[in-house]
């Protein structure tokens, strides 16, 4: 360990890196103003996506995560990752193999392939975990970084499907009403807000928004008819692959249903970004589908 | 069709008949291969509609979770695979947080997509993401606005994935091909001329 630096393996994904960069940039540079230090998990490759993997053979959705794993144990490190997709895979089959011995050998039979062995010896953790987390980093120490407090904004959390769910195969607890995520943002000054069906899935996960681009998007336009009924300013998660959907797809949903929102979707690691003091070129919010204006003119 | 009682007693036939219990396109192996590869007790299942009802999927379509729930617990495969709607669960796992039996019904239907795709049925685009990730590692990959934006942002133009360490691809590659998952996908996708 670095100084006092908590370090962890980081583990991209596909979505952050390759479509929203500004989440991989403000989770580096954040998290190391609360004391957390994120090194290269190098030749990590995607999760691999739960919604098509898993469906197609789970034995290969195993081995595929399984392989990410190993590489953060070769580093000897716990990953930290930003995207609840990454989570379902790499915190799950982590957490399977850790259980099942007969996945596990059937998952070592492959690795062994490439030289590689599953030990079960790291943990996965969500950084949004880290960040709510006492003993790693703690809500007060959140508050005690921001220079910029988003004040006046009013935002609505979604907290997407897989960082707590299923719950069984998580250490979250409650699934139907958490506040935790929302206690992170009223760190930053802003207030947080409560919406219908605040649960509900932003559509995108299963493949669904490959399989029925219009299904998967009637179930996220649900969900902005009720952030607008609360008059959010902006939306936050901890999610790139719901960023997406909310994000793009409001674009897409002006296109097929007519109806235009301009609701702006900030990854909570952006979000905190913005409230440790940096510009928005810093985030890259140009890339969003939505322009994030409306809500920038509110706090800068 | 349901099997016939052969009581020899038209009355009691028609009096007893049960046309869902056991039919003659049930398949007995069907519940035991979704429970194995589900790592669920579908059988458990006492019908109350729990997860239908916390369903995002369920208003928009005429995809029913506990229909397929009922048709793994009666073995009615055919049914099951070559249904549509097989495709209209987006995960949420609502149902698996609230079915009162912790039957896990989202992994019911991983299950039976897993059986669906040994007989090909699957979505396209499932298969273009595998095909992605076996050149490239990633299902979502690289492109050159985000390079820019990346390099802009003071990152590496390709992050340190197997973007930039492309010599971890064959490992991927032989994990893929180990699971014969490529080969079946060009399969799929050259048969539809794709
Ligand atoms: S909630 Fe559970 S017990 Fe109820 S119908 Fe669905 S699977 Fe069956
Ligand atoms: S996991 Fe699938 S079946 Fe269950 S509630 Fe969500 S969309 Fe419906």
């Amino acid at each position: 360990m670095s100084g006092n630096m908590h370090q962890y393996a980081f583990f991209l994904g596909c979505i952050a890196p390759n479509r929203y960069p500004g989440c991989e940039a403000a989770a580096i540079k954040t998290s190391q103003r609360v004391g957390i230090e994120l090194l290269p998990l190098k030749g990590g490759s995607c999760c691999p996506a739960p919604g098509a993997f898993g469906s197609i053979d789970l034995n290969v959705w195993y081995a595929m995560a399984a392989r990410n794993v190993v590489l953060a144990e070769q580093m000897n490190m716990d990953i930290a990752l930003i995207c609840n997709g990454c989570y379902k895979s790499i915190f799950e089959v982590n957490h399977i193999l850790k259980h099942n011995d007969e996945l596990r050998d059937g998952v070592n039979e492959v690795l062994k392939e490439i030289d590689m062995e599953y030990k079960g010896s790291i943990d996965v953790w969500h950084l949004a975990e880290l960040y709510y987390d006492p003993a790693i980093c703690g809500v007060d120490k959140i508050r005690a970084s921001i220079t910029r407090p988003l004040t006046g904004t009013k935002i609505a959390v979604h907290y997407g499907c897989h960082l707590m769910k299923p719950k069984k195969e998580r250490h979250f607890g409650d699934t139907e009403n958490p506040m935790w995520i929302e206690e992170l943002v009223d760190a930053l000054g802003a207030e947080s807000v409560q919406y219908r069906n605040k649960m509900q899935c932003c559509g995108a996960g299963g493949g669904v928004r490959g399989y029925d681009l219009t299904h998967s998007l009637d179930i996220t336009n649900e969900k902005m008819i009720n952030l607008r009924e609360v008059g959010a300013d902006a939306l936050t998660e901890v999610c790139p692959f719901c960023q997406l959907q909310y994000d793009r797809g409001q674009i897409e949903i002006k296109e097929k249903f007519g109806i235009d929102y301009g609701l702006p979707v900030l990854h909570y690691n952006e979000l905190l970004g913005l409230a440790q003091g940096m510009s928005p070129q810093e985030l890259a919010l140009d890339l969003h589908a939505i322009d994030c204006k409306p809500f920038l003119e509110k706090i800068l | 069709m349901a099997i016939e009682k052969n009581y020899g007693n038209p009355q009691l036939e028609e009096k007893l008949r049960d046309r869902y219990f056991y039919t003659d396109d049930s398949n007995p192996e069907f519940l035991a291969n979704v429970e194995k590869i589900g790592r669920t007790i579908a059988h458990m299942c006492f019908q109350c509609g729990t997860c239908t009802g916390s369903c995002p999927s369920a208003p928009r379509s005429s995809y029913r979770i506990r229909l397929f729930v009922r048709r793994a617990v009666l073995g009615l495969e055919d049914e099951a695979l070559t249904d549509p709607d097989l495709w209209l669960c987006t995960t949420c796992y609502s149902c698996t947080d609230r079915c009162p039996r912790d039957i896990a019904p989202t992994d019911i239907i991983m299950a039976m997509r897993n059986l669906a795709f040994k007989r090909d049925i699957v979505p396209r685009n499932f298969l273009k993401t595998a095909q992605l990730i076996y050149t490239t590692g990633h299902g979502v990959p690289n492109n050159d606005v985000n390079r820019a934006a990346r390099e802009k942002l003071g990152l590496t133009r390709d992050p340190p994935t197997t973007h930039g360490y492309p010599e971890f691809i064959p490992g991927i590659q032989k994990i893929l091909d180990y699971y014969k998952l490529k080969e079946n996908a060009d399969r799929i996708l050259a048969e539809e001329g794709q």
